[in-house]
């Protein structure tokens, strides 16, 4: 006999409003259903009206974690519709920049990890760590969250050599502590035997279900935009893709615990080969009308921003494909022959941003299934006429 | 496999300092380039609204009190600001008659105590001439300047 569970919007073991609804079979997961929409905030719309230079930083607030992908996605398709070239030193301090938010936002996933899993002393010492990093981007940026360090044609803030003497020495002390954390997670046998053969993801349904980032490669799909096209500074630096082939969590803890690893190592690059020179170009106004599509490796997996421009000055349409939209149909499949208690952990280990993947919300009627298009002040007016309607409230009758 | 291989870690932490500050009594500085709370020097100010113009936010707003004297207001809603300097950015002037603060505490029981306003009279600056030497005490937010 199978039920039907409700897991979210709101849940105490879901940290994030998405509606998931489990089949279920005793303890096993049947089948899952994901529903979106309960984060939408109308942004793309939103972008239709402010120009270019507003545009950056309501880009970068489509998420928190991810702020600085989405807004570097968004700045490198503007300049490309401008054709303008930044200089050198503009460009490595933005990717240094976003090598630095990868590390915050996979050493955030690794102790989010260890607390699904239930080695909360693990999520707190990942999490004192991570402030390192932290106060390195508040160092640079100016800010700890919303670092708004790029501009059209470079970067709004210059490094000096007393920020790469500090940046160089946080690193050197992640490095060590990420070492010791890999060491850990394939050795600690609690955490190993908690998360190993969780969430299996084969690679053949992998590349199938087009997931993306380090849950594609965790399932042995060597996939990374910074590698297959490279953009601005990568081609320039030494990395190597981190793959590994358990396809279940513990693969996905190992890859970005690796991944971290690179990440410090290209840290260290760019810092020591920062180019001399300017920082930023001048950007016009107004952009010529056009198209592109500029990807960007964002520590979650690939995103997407679509531009077009019109010749004004603020964009006809901004289209952004997150990389937790990606991965969805994956967690489907992860959460399959899954038991109940381990969906907060599969769901976790794709690191999902809800407020990244929410681009549209459809209204469907309950009773008739039309897709209907309603106004907010409708929705007000529906609002005031049922609050009217509404019985007196009395003392709450107990049906029991 | 070992059994506990966290332990020694475990152990060492028990006697270490912690890694937080008793905050309200011990305070954190923000470093040089933190972006606070934005205001104006109107002193400096050409009335060019291109502040007003590039804010994201809408938090600027520039309006005329008499247009014969080229007296303006200029209201900054930091109830919407962000913060992300974007103005200072904007401001052509040299020194920039928008600048930040390194302000954080700025929270308010109402968001209407959250205004900043200024009335001034809109600066003429000659061009390549010696700008007027930054005042040591720039006019706090929400004061007013006439």
């Amino acid at each position: 006999m199978s039920f039907e569970i409700p897991i979210g919007p709101q849940h105490p073991a879901l940290k994030e409003p998405i509606s998931l609804r489990m089949t279920v079979e005793g303890e096993v997961i049947t089948n899952a259903d994901i529903r979106l929409g309960y984060n939408h905030r109308g942004i793309e719309k939103v972008a239709e009206e402010k120009n270019w230079t507003q545009n950056i930083y309501l880009a970068e607030r489509i998420c928190g974690i991810c702020s600085h992908s989405h807004a570097t996605c968004y700045v490198q398709g503007v300049e490309k519709l401008m054709e303008l070239q930044p200089p050198r030193r503009g460009l490595y301090i933005r990717y240094l920049v976003s090598e630095l938010e990868r590390v915050h936002s996979h050493l955030l996933w690794l102790g989010v990890a260890g607390h699904e899993a239930g080695f909360d002393s693990f999520f707190m010492y990942v999490w004192r760590d991570r402030e390192i990093v932290m106060d390195l981007l508040e160092m640079i940026t100016g800010n700890r969250v919303h670092y708004a360090i790029n501009a059209i044609g470079g970067v709004r803030r210059d490094l000096d050599a007393g920020q790469k003497a500090k940046v160089l020495e946080g690193v050197a002390t992640l490095k060590k502590r990420s070492e010791y954390y890999l060491n850990l997670g394939g050795t600690e046998p609690s955490f190993v035997a908690r998360i190993a053969g969780v969430g299996r993801l084969s690679r053949e349904l992998a590349i199938a279900l087009c997931a993306t980032g380090p849950t594609a490669r965790a399932s042995g799909v060597a996939r990374d935009v910074r590698k297959e096209d490279p953009y601005a500074v990568y081609d320039e630096l030494d990395f190597e893709i981190c793959t590994a082939d358990t396809c279940d969590v513990l693969g996905r803890v190992v890859v970005r615990i690796k991944e971290l690893l690179e990440s410090y190592k290209m840290i260290e690059q760019m810092v020591r080969n920062l180019p001399a020179g300017d920082i930023a170009c001048k950007a016009p106004r107004k952009a010529k009308p056009g198209e592109v599509v500029s990807r960007y490796e964002a520590p979650r997996g690939e995103n997407i921003h679509y531009i077009r421009a019109n010749g004004t000055d603020r964009p006809e349409r901004l289209k952004v494909r997150a990389p937790t939209l990606g991965n969805y149909p994956a967690t489907v499949e992860m959460l399959k022959k899954g038991f109940i208690a381990d969906i907060p952990l599969i769901f976790a280990a794709i690191d999902p941003c809800i407020c990244c993947a929410e681009r549209a919300v459809a209204l469907i009627d309950a009773r008739g299934g039309e897709t209907a298009v309603v106004r907010m002040s409708d929705l007000r007016r529906q609002a005031i006429a049922r609050h009217l309607n509404a019985p007196v409230k009395g003392n709450a009758a107990w049906p029991l | 496999m070992k059994i506990a291989v966290f332990l020694p870690e475990l152990l060492r932490h028990l006697f270490k300092k912690p890694a937080t500050v008793d905050y309200p009594f011990e305070k954190l500085e923000v470093p040089p380039d933190f972006r606070g709370t934005p205001y104006l020097d109107p002193d400096m100010c050409i009335v060019c609204k291109a502040c007003e113009r590039d804010c994201p936010a809408e938090a600027i707003v520039i309006t005329d009190v008499n247009p014969a004297e080229k007296r303006f207001r200029m209201v900054i809603h930091n109830d919407r600001c962000i913060h992300c300097a974007q103005c200072v950015d904007s401001c052509p002037t040299n020194p920039k008659a928008m600048r930040m603060d390194s302000l954080h505490e700025i929270a308010a029981d109402d968001r209407h105590k959250l205004k900043a306003e200024w009335v001034y009279v809109r600066a003429v600056l000659k061009p390549k001439a010696a700008a007027p030497a930054a005042p040591a005490a720039p006019p706090r937010a929400g004061e007013k300047a006439s």
